[in-house]
This record gives structure tokens, C-alpha cells and sequence, in this order.
């Protein structure tokens, strides 16, 4: 008999049972793909830097000279369990062509390698191996291909001293060690017959060659081989796992927004599953009582609903199983184009989130269904409530507004029972804050706030690799004398202005009797007065540093501690005078005073040149004189100091199409928030709407009660989530910076598009769902008042 | 005497499943200006489909109904709710109401609605609150509809279908929700909205509240197969018992 109950009440309750099924079936696939997404994204750097190889410790030298020093080094350091040596060949940006002879960019020097003497793993695009490499083919990490708009199956040219070699390009790989945003050197994978063309000269071995060394140390203590690697010479590189892994911490941020993003819509189709549960058990009360009155236990009764609920979970779990699938792959695979994630229990997962979300639903189908156990037959009968059939108050009053009938209903309905929308508006204002917050993300990213955690503030920034290698082993006077030939240059274009550049230099530092290979930042010709300091004084000094946060605790050093930098020409015992943030070096960087003796031979990398005019221009101004500049100088890339900073974190590109990802979900969510309520809303209220009609309301004015209803809890919730997403967005984003050493930063909120661009697009897809979802009211009729129980 | 309502040749058909149930059966009467007119019948006999097909809100088969002469089962579904807004009232069995207004808003919002006078909100709040004093309901007007009785809800009910002043009223079982004195006074509201001039026509199947019409008409298998005119001059109980006489007969 109960099987006859349950299928018939499957049938007659058809709109109602299909709102609870849609909800399961998103709740089930955000689960799934959301588990996977947590446990993919918590182990993501570790899986990824395991899947490609790299060991506890490594050193990227240059040059010939440093053979000696590092093999010295790996023989007799204690802690070393294991190594692996890779040989590279630098190559120079000058030195690689495209197909029709044109010049391409690269942002650090790129590496030549064998893909059959690599000990590193490499993948394809599809996180699979690439397949052997044919004499005359490559592959390329990073963004380059991208980057320089080449093709699949073009041909590049790769030169270096006298030796060209042209090679067709097979695809991208995505490379462990040196792909990620902060690592940015473009690793070129070629055949071994290729690789030997350049590795078998004997100018290019002295020059250009180099190696890259993997170490993995007993324990996994790599303090040994920190301390060791400061008597090897040309060491290019030297970090610990653990800090290659915070490399990819832009990458994280996306994976972690698309984590958060995750465990919110579990919520979400949780607190619409439990409004939606309670619903239906409101409304069937009137069965309730009916079996009741005729003597069926409780237990029955109860069980009867949880037979229907378990069906219902069961049939919504396995399609949001089968739909979580594709979903968590989405997501992932937006998350991080440089990275393979994954986890190696694989759809196992997802199967465990449809197993919970059945639990849970069955859960809150028994805890909704006390209900049945406190009410007697006769407040049953009465849809559960006691007494009278009404209990709700009226807030506001028709002859004391002027407003419309339709405006009225809605806003006396949002006022006098706003427990109702509850649901509504934590759906639309978690959806509407998380967009938010990752708007305001982006936006700091390509804000000028963040130029001072890279170099200081200029009008303009130019990069050129090959002038910068130049620059690199060259004295000062070879820097002016560039420097004098831009500023004529500009001169001539009528836009005066000076020019500067930041360096970074690998000196040894002792601190507390301890050596470390560190860099440490110099701004030459540069705006000095830029850079900003976030505790005590800045360096005033020759013998006066300013050192990251992040730094001092790992030397163990204060302010006002004095540690010994060995500058080649002299040893200095230098005054730490003040802590600053930088994301340069991962956070750990020093940062020296102009007139420190500082010694080009211990330069390691040079960053873009900076140009500052001196009128003071406008934002206007400036971007027209950048056109003025790249097509003065075609083989440079010219930023504002916005697009620095974008063009430094590189992951803007990336925030930006996940950006765009959050909001069509978050439009989705809301699209399908608005229908199932509004059909929950239509379902509760045919009665008054019948009426309304009887008395010769027109649809038109029943579709705007409906729709304006909607609209003031979607600009309430749109309205709280912009409030929300400046706190929020300090308190969720902040650490992940901070991970990087850069823990004060300013954000650059946008009013237009925090209160009225993405709000309004919510705002809007609400009320055009919400029109269309009303329209069914149509099928209420007025002589429909005559039905209603 | 003018005829407010004219039904011509009425037919209601219902198809379920293929299988078509004819409810109503070429219905024909008039309802004079003033005149108070009740349906009897037994049930499933087509009293409520034939007021809802009349009232225009339910489309009749084929057939007519004239209000004041003018066709209203050729009118749009915009026009049938202008009608009912501005021409016609209604009395349900059930006592409906919008859950979150209080009483006077229940009643006023028919009124703003309602565009065929040129009366300001204040007009319109004013004449409301005159129909709830003579319905004895004005001292409820700003409670909610859970706090007041069944009675008085029915005649708040009464109040909204008056406020737009209209030609006819109709009513659905009126009394079938409400206790024998309830029942009276609110029998006894629309006998006096009749003798001020309100066309009423009322499906009811109890005998005692069909007895306060001046004419009744039974409708039995879609057809109405007879007509009683309440004579006049007679008490309540010899109204009721003549009536009563006249069902027996019919076989109810």
C-alpha cells in the first residue's frame, strides 16, 4: 500500500518533488566536484612538484666555472642522499626567431635541454607525457607558444654563437620546476641530436652552459646543503622544495578561490535542500493528518516520506555523480594551465560526495519529519498550524502608501515575513561575494599599489632581454652611457625623462655566524623615495639595508642587527634599519642602499628598465607616449605600471577567465535559485493568486509582485555582498599574499563595478528569471479558488 | 425590469481522458436589476461550474452570457479581468484573503487597483471604511486576518467584493464555512446589500439561506430543471418550509 502512496504522491506532487531532485542532483555534483577540487588543490603543489621530478633541494648554475665548486660539493656534503645533474644551454632572446624572421619575447633566459637525458618529467597539455621528440622537433614550457602567438607545427629558429638550428614546434609542456609565475625561465625540450649542436661547441660550453641539480637530502633536511651551496660559485638558483612550491603560489590562489567557490555551493544546495525539505512537509501535512486520523503510527508515517526522500537522493545523486565529473575537470582545468593536479583516488571521490549527499538528505528528511511526531490529526489537517490558519503580521499599510498594488505586495511580503528569503539572500550574496572578492583580487593585481613589492614607481617600464643580460656583466659607466642614449632619445621625442633600473645581485650574508647565499635588490638612478618600508627606518646609509620579513626569520635577524655582506670588492658589516615586502625572490630578498658597493659581477638578474618623465604627465599622456616608445623600440615590451605589476604576477590572465568562470556559475546558480523558489513561491501562494485573479488583478500585475519581490532580495543580498567583499576580501586574500612575505597590501576597490557592474549583471538575471519563471502563474486560474483545499 | 445577466444556450464540457463529461447542458436564465437569485442543487450537479462560467472566470464551451448586454465569453483574458474588477464581486465558501495584509489592505486592494472612478487613495481608504462600519467590521479593519473570526473574516470578505461598487455580486456557498450565527448575520449583510440595490446571484445548498431569495433555480445533470419564485409576504419559517416543500418535490 505504501508503495502505492509513494508512487502516486511521486506523480501528483510532480513540480515540488522535481525542485528537491534538481537540488539533490546540484547539491550531489558541487559535492563531488568539490571534494575532488579540496583534495586536489590541498596536495597540488606537493603531487605536481612529485609528478615532475623535483627533489628536496635545487642549484641552477651558469657557466663553466661552476663545475668545479658544486661537484666538490655534492661529493662531500653529509646530508645529500642522492643527486641528478641535468646540463643546459642558456640561450638569449636575440638568439630565437619565428617562422617569418621575427623576434620573440621571453620575460628570463631560456633554457636549452635534451628531452632524453632529462631527468625531470615533463607533460602535455592533456597531463600526459609528451611523446619522444624526432630530430628537428621541440617543446616549450611556460606561456611562451602564447605569448609569441606561434603555432603548433611552426618552425623557430634558435641560435647561439654560430650555430642555428631550426625546429618545428611540437606543443607545450608543462614543467614543474621551472613553470611556474614566479620562476618564468622557458625551458625548450629538444632531441638529443639537437641538444649536441650547441652542447658539443666549445665557446658555447665556456659561455653558456650550465646545470641544473637535483638533490634529495637525508630526512628531508636541506639545512646542510643550504649552508654548503654558499661556497659554490655561479650558482644562478638555489631554493628548497618547500620554496619552488610557494612559486606556484598564484596558481594556488586560483585553485584555493575555486576550493572556497566549492564548499560554498555544498552549502548553498544545503540550505536551499533543507528550505525546499521543509517545504514539501509543510505541505503534505493535510496527508499527514489523513493518516493520522485513521490510525497509522508515526514510524510509518515517517517512514513513508523517508522511502520518498532516499529515491529521490538516490535518482539525484547518481546524475550529479555523472554531471560532477565533467565539472570538477572545469574547474581544475581552469584553475592552472602550468600545473598538473590531481589526486590519485581519482572519481572514487566523487562517488563519496553523491554517498554523502543521499546521507544528508535522508538525514534532514527524518530531522524535517519530527514535525509529524508533535502534531495531532486535527493540526495536521490544519496544513500544521494551530488555531487559526494565518499567523503572520503586517508590517506595512495600503492606505498610508502610495505605491502600486504590485510594488506594495511585494515589499509588505519581503518585510512581514523576511525569514521566508533567507535562503535567498545568503544563495545570492555568497555567489555575488565570492565574484567580488575575486574582482577586487584581480584589480589589486593590475593595480599600481603592488609596483613598490616589485621595483620603485616609474611612468613607464621597458623590458628587453638581451640589453638586460648586457647590462648584467657591464660597470656602471656602460649602464649610463645606455641610459644617456634613451634620454636623448627621449629628448628628441619631445617627452624628457630619466631612466633607472632595478638589479639584483647573489651576495654571500653572514648572520649570527651563519653564511647564506642571498639576494639582494639595488635601484640604480631610481626613484629612491618610492619604495615604501612597513616597519622602522629607511636605509640611509651605504652600511643600512632594509630585509623582508620573511628573510629575517629565516636568518634569524631583527631590525637593528647587523649582518656581514660580502660584496666581492669589500665585506660590509651592515645595519638593519627597516622590514619591506617584495614578492621578487619568493619574499626573501634584501634590499641595499643606492650608494651600497655594489659589484656587477655578482649580478644575477636585471629587471625592466624604468623610465620617468619629467612633466609629471598624466594617465593619458602616458599611454599615448608608451604607443610613441613601442614603435620606437619594436623589439621592447613597454608597461604602464599597471601592467608591470600584471605582467610580473602573469597570473592575471588566468584570475581573470576563472573570474569570468565564477560569475557565469554564479549566474547559473542564481538562475536555478530563482526558478525552484519562485516554483516553491507559486506552489505556496496559487491560492492567493487565484483570488487575486477572481477579483480581476490581471496577470501582468501578478507577474510584478513576483518579479519586484525578487528583485529586493536580490539588491539586499547584491548589496550586502558588496559591503562584505572589502572586509572579506582583506581577510581571505591577505594570507595568501602573505605566504608570499607580502602581508600589507593595498587593495584597489572599484566602486563601479563593487556596487553596480556585478551586482547588476546578479541583480538583473534574477528579475529576467524571476519574469519568466512567474509567467507560469498563468496556469492559475481564477476558478481555481474553488480547488484549493 | 432590466436584466443585468442574460445566459444563453450555456455548455460546459470537460474532456479527461478522452472522455468528455458535459456539465453544463445549454443553461439559459436571466438575473433582473436588484434581483437576489440562488443556485440549488445536488452536488456535482454544475452550480459552482455554472457561477464560475457566468462570472467569466471559467470559459464556457459555447454559449453566452450577456452582462448588461455586452458578450463577455468573446472578451480577452485582459478584458474578463477588467470586468470582474470593476463589474462584478465575489463571496467564496472559503474565506480567502492575502496572508500578509490586515484587513482594511485586504479590502482597499481591489479599490486601488481599480482605475473607473477618478476617487485619490484617500477617497477610496474613506468609502472602505464606510462598508466596514456598515458591516460592523471597522473596529478589525487594522488586525490581521489570524485575529479575527470566521464571521467577520466572511464579512471583510463581503466588504472587498462591494468596494468597487459592482453590477452583480456573486457568491459561492457564502455560509457553508461558517456556524449557524454566523451564517445569519452575514445572510443577513447581503439580504441588505440586495435591498439597497445589489444584484446578487448565489450558489447555496442549504435550504434556509436559499429561502432569503427571491427566486431560486435547481440545477440538476447540467440542466436546470426548475425555477421557484419565493413568495413574498410570507415569515422567514414559511419562506423556508414552502421551499423546502418545493425540494421534496424535486426529489432532494
Amino acid at each position: 500500500m505504501f508503495l502505492r502512496i509513494l508512487r502516486k504522491d511521486l506523480i501528483k506532487r510532480k513540480a515540488t518533488n522535481l525542485i528537491v531532485l534538481l537540488f539533490v542532483i546540484l547539491a550531489a555534483m558541487f559535492v563531488g566536484g568539490g571534494l575532488n577540487n579540496v583534495l586536489t588543490v590541498l596536495n597540488g603543489t606537493d603531487y605536481y612538484l612529485d609528478k615532475g621530478g623535483v627533489g628536496d633541494y635545487i642549484i641552477i648554475t651558469m657557466g663553466r666555472n661552476a663545475l668545479g665548486s658544486l661537484d666538490e660539493m655534492l661529493k662531500t656534503e653529509p646530508s645529500i642522499k642522492e643527486y641528478r645533474l641535468d646540463n643546459v644551454v642558456y640561450a638569449s632572446q636575440d638568439g630565437i626567431k619565428k617562422q617569418d624572421g621575427s623576434a620573440v619575447t621571453t620575460k628570463n633566459v631560456p633554457l636549452l635541454q635534451s628531452q632524453m637525458t632529462s631527468t625531470f618529467h615533463f607533460y602535455n597539455e592533456n597531463n600526459e607525457d609528451p611523446a619522444p621528440l624526432l630530430p628537428g622537433h621541440c617543446y616549450i614550457a611556460g606561456d611562451f607558444i602564447k605569448k609569441n602567438d606561434i603555432k603548433i607545427g611552426d618552425t623557430i629558429f634558435i641560435s647561439q654563437e654560430d650555430i642555428s638550428v631550426p625546429l618545428i614546434v611540437d606543443g607545450k609542456i608543462k614543467d614543474a620546476l621551472l613553470g611556474s609565475t614566479f620562476m618564468g625561465n622557458t625551458r625548450f625540450l629538444l632531441h638529443e641530436d639537437d641538444f649536441q649542436k650547441f652542447a658539443s661547441d666549445a665557446d658555447i660550453i665556456e659561455k653558456y652552459s650550465g646545470q641544473i641539480c637535483c638533490i634529495d637530502t637525508i630526512d628531508h633536511d636541506v639545512k646542510g646543503v643550504e649552508d654548503a651551496v654558499a661556497n659554490c660559485s655561479n650558482v644562478a638558483f638555489n631554493k628548497p622544495r618547500s620554496v619552488i612550491g610557494t612559486a606556484y603560489v598564484m596558481d594556488m590562489i586560483v585553485a584555493f578561490i575555486v576550493l572556497i567557490l566549492s564548499v560554498c555551493l555544498i552549502i548553498l544546495a544545503f540550505v536551499v535542500l533543507k528550505v525546499s525539505l521543509s517545504f514539501t512537509i509543510t505541505k503534505e501535512f493535510r496527508e499527514i493528518g489523513v493518516l493520522k486520523a485513521i490510525g497509522i503510527r508515526n514510524i510509518k508515517i515517517r517512514t513513508l516520506y523517508l522511502i520518498k526522500y532516499l529515491v529521490i537522493a538516490i535518482v539525484g545523486s547518481v546524475i550529479g555523480f555523472l554531471l560532477s565529473i565533467p565539472l570538477s575537470d572545469l574547474l581544475l582545468r581552469s584553475v592552472s594551465e602550468n600545473m598538473v593536479l590531481g589526486n590519485s583516488l581519482g572519481i572514487w571521490i566523487n562517488v563519496l560526495g553523491a554517498v554523502i549527499v543521499v546521507i544528508a538528505i535522508v538525514l534532514m528528511a527524518y530531522l524535517s519529519t519530527r514535525k509529524v511526531k508533535k502534531a495531532t490529526p486535527v493540526d495536521a489537517i490544519r496544513t500544521g498550524q494551530t488555531g487559526e490558519r494565518f499567523s503572520k503580521k503586517s508590517k506595512l499599510h495600503l492606505s498610508k502608501q502610495n505605491a502600486g498594488t504590485s510594488a506594495f505586495l511585494a515589499v509588505n511580503d519581503t518585510v512581514s515575513n523576511p525569514k521566508r528569503y533567507i535562503a535567498i539572500v545568503i544563495a545570492f550574496c555568497l555567489c555575488t561575494l565570492f565574484v567580488l572578492m575575486l574582482v577586487n583580487t584581480t584589480n589589486t593585481m593590475r593595480s599600481d599599489a603592488l609596483i613598490s613589492t616589485f621595483c620603485a614607481k616609474a611612468d613607464l617600464y621597458m623590458n628587453n632581454v638581451k640589453d638586460a643580460m648586457e647590462l648584467m656583466g657591464g660597470d656602471f659607466d656602460k649602464t649610463d652611457a645606455f641610459f644617456a642614449q634613451k634620454e636623448q632619445k627621449l629628448q628628441e621625442l619631445n617627452m624628457p625623462g630619466k631612466m633607472g633600473v632595478e638589479y639584483q645581485y647573489g651576495y654571500s650574508v653572514t648572520a649570527n655566524g651563519k653564511t647564506s647565499k642571498l639576494i639582494c635588490e639595488y635601484g640604480y638612478k631610481t626613484d629612491y623615495g618610492s619604495y615604501t618600508f612597513t616597519k622602522g627606518t629607511r636605509p640611509e646609509n651605504r652600511n643600512e639595508i632594509a630585509i623582508t620579513e620573511a628573510l629575517a626569520d629565516k636568518i634569524d635577524v631583527r631590525i637593528g642587527d647587523t649582518v656581514t655582506i660580502d660584496f666581492g670588492s669589500e665585506k660590509l658589516d651592515c645595519i638593519i634599519t627597516a622590514y619591506y615586502q617584495s614578492f621578487n625572490q619568493l619574499g626573501e630578498i634584501i634590499r641595499l642602499h643606492p650608494s651600497a658597493p655594489v659589484d656587477n659581477r655578482y649580478c644575477t638578474s636585471v629587471m625592466a628598465f624604468q623610465v620617468t618623465f619629467d612633466d609629471h604627465p598624466s594617465n593619458k599622456v602616458i599611454s599615448e607616449r608608451k604607443k610613441i616608445l613601442e614603435k620606437e623600440y619594436p623589439k621592447y615590451e613597454v608597461f604602464t605600471t599597471s601592467e608591470y605589476v600584471a605582467d610580473c604576477i602573469q597570473v592575471v590572465p588566468t584570475m581573470e577567465a576563472v573570474q569570468y568562470l565564477l560569475l557565469a556559475i554564479t549566474l547559473i546558480v542564481v538562475a536555478l535559485v530563482t526558478i525552484l523558489m519562485e516554483l516553491s513561491f507559486l506552489a505556496d501562494e496559487k491560492s492567493q493568486i487565484a483570488l487575486l485573479k477572481a477579483i480581476g488583478f490581471k496577470n501582468g500585475r501578478i507577474y510584478g509582485w513576483h518579479v519586484i519581490r525578487f528583485g529586493i532580495v536580490a539588491f539586499a543580498a547584491c548589496l550586502l555582498a558588496a559591503l562584505l567583499s572589502i572586509p572579506m576580501t582583506k581577510l581571505c586574500i591577505s594570507p595568501i599574499f602573505g605566504m608570499m612575505g607580502v602581508n600589507k597590501i593595498t587593495y584597489a576597490y572599484k566602486p563601479l563595478e563593487l556596487f553596480l557592474l556585478y551586482p547588476g549583471a546578479v541583480l538583473l538575471m534574477t528579475l529576467i528569471v524571476a519574469y519568466f519563471t512567474s509567467l507560469t502563474s498563468k496556469s492559475i486560474h481564477s476558478y481555481d479558488t474553488a480547488n484549493i483545499e | 425590469m432590466t436584466k443585468v445577466l442574460q445566459i444563453k444556450d450555456l455548455c460546459k464540457t470537460y474532456v479527461v481522458e478522452k472522455r468528455q463529461n458535459n456539465v453544463l447542458k445549454n443553461v439559459s436564465f436571466d438575473v433582473d436589476d436588484g434581483e437576489m437569485v440562488g443556485i440549488m442543487g445536488p452536488s456535482g450537479s454544475g452550480k459552482s461550474t455554472l457561477l464560475y462560467s457566468v462570472s467569466g472566470m471559467d470559459r464556457a464551451t459555447s454559449g453566452q452570457v450577456l452582462l448588461e448586454g455586452k458578450d463577455i465569453t468573446t472578451l480577452s483574458e485582459k478584458e474578463l479581468a477588467s470586468v470582474r474588477l470593476d463589474d462584478m464581486g465575489f463571496i467564496f465558501q472559503q474565506m480567502f484573503m492575502m496572508k500578509n495584509l490586515t484587513i482594511m489592505d485586504n479590502i482597499l486592494l481591489p479599490a486601488i487597483e481599480c482605475s473607473k472612478s477618478a476617487e485619490t487613495r484617500k477617497d477610496k481608504v474613506a468609502r472602505c471604511e464606510e462598508l466596514m462600519r456598515k458591516l460592523g467590521i471597522i473596529e478589525i479593519a487594522g488586525n490581521d486576518i489570524n485575529e479575527v473570526s470566521g464571521g467577520q473574516l466572511q464579512r471583510a470578505c463581503i466588504c472587498r467584493s462591494m468596494v468597487n461598487n459592482p453590477k452583480i455580486l456573486f457568491a459561492d456557498e457564502p455560509t457553508g464555512a461558517l456556524n449557524r450565527q454566523s451564517s445569519a448575520e452575514v445572510m443577513d449583510e447581503i439580504c441588505k446589500l440586495n435591498q439597497e440595490g445589489t444584484t446578487v446571484l448565489m450558489v447555496t445548498h442549504d435550504a434556509k439561506v436559499a429561502s432569503r431569495c427571491s427566486r431560486v433555480l435547481y440545477i440538476a445533470d447540467g440542466n436546470i430543471r426548475s425555477e421557484y419564485r419565493t413568495p413574498e409576504g410570507l415569515s422567514d419559517r414559511d419562506r423556508e418550509r414552502a421551499l423546502n416543500n418545493w425540494l421534496l418535490e424535486l426529489g432532494w
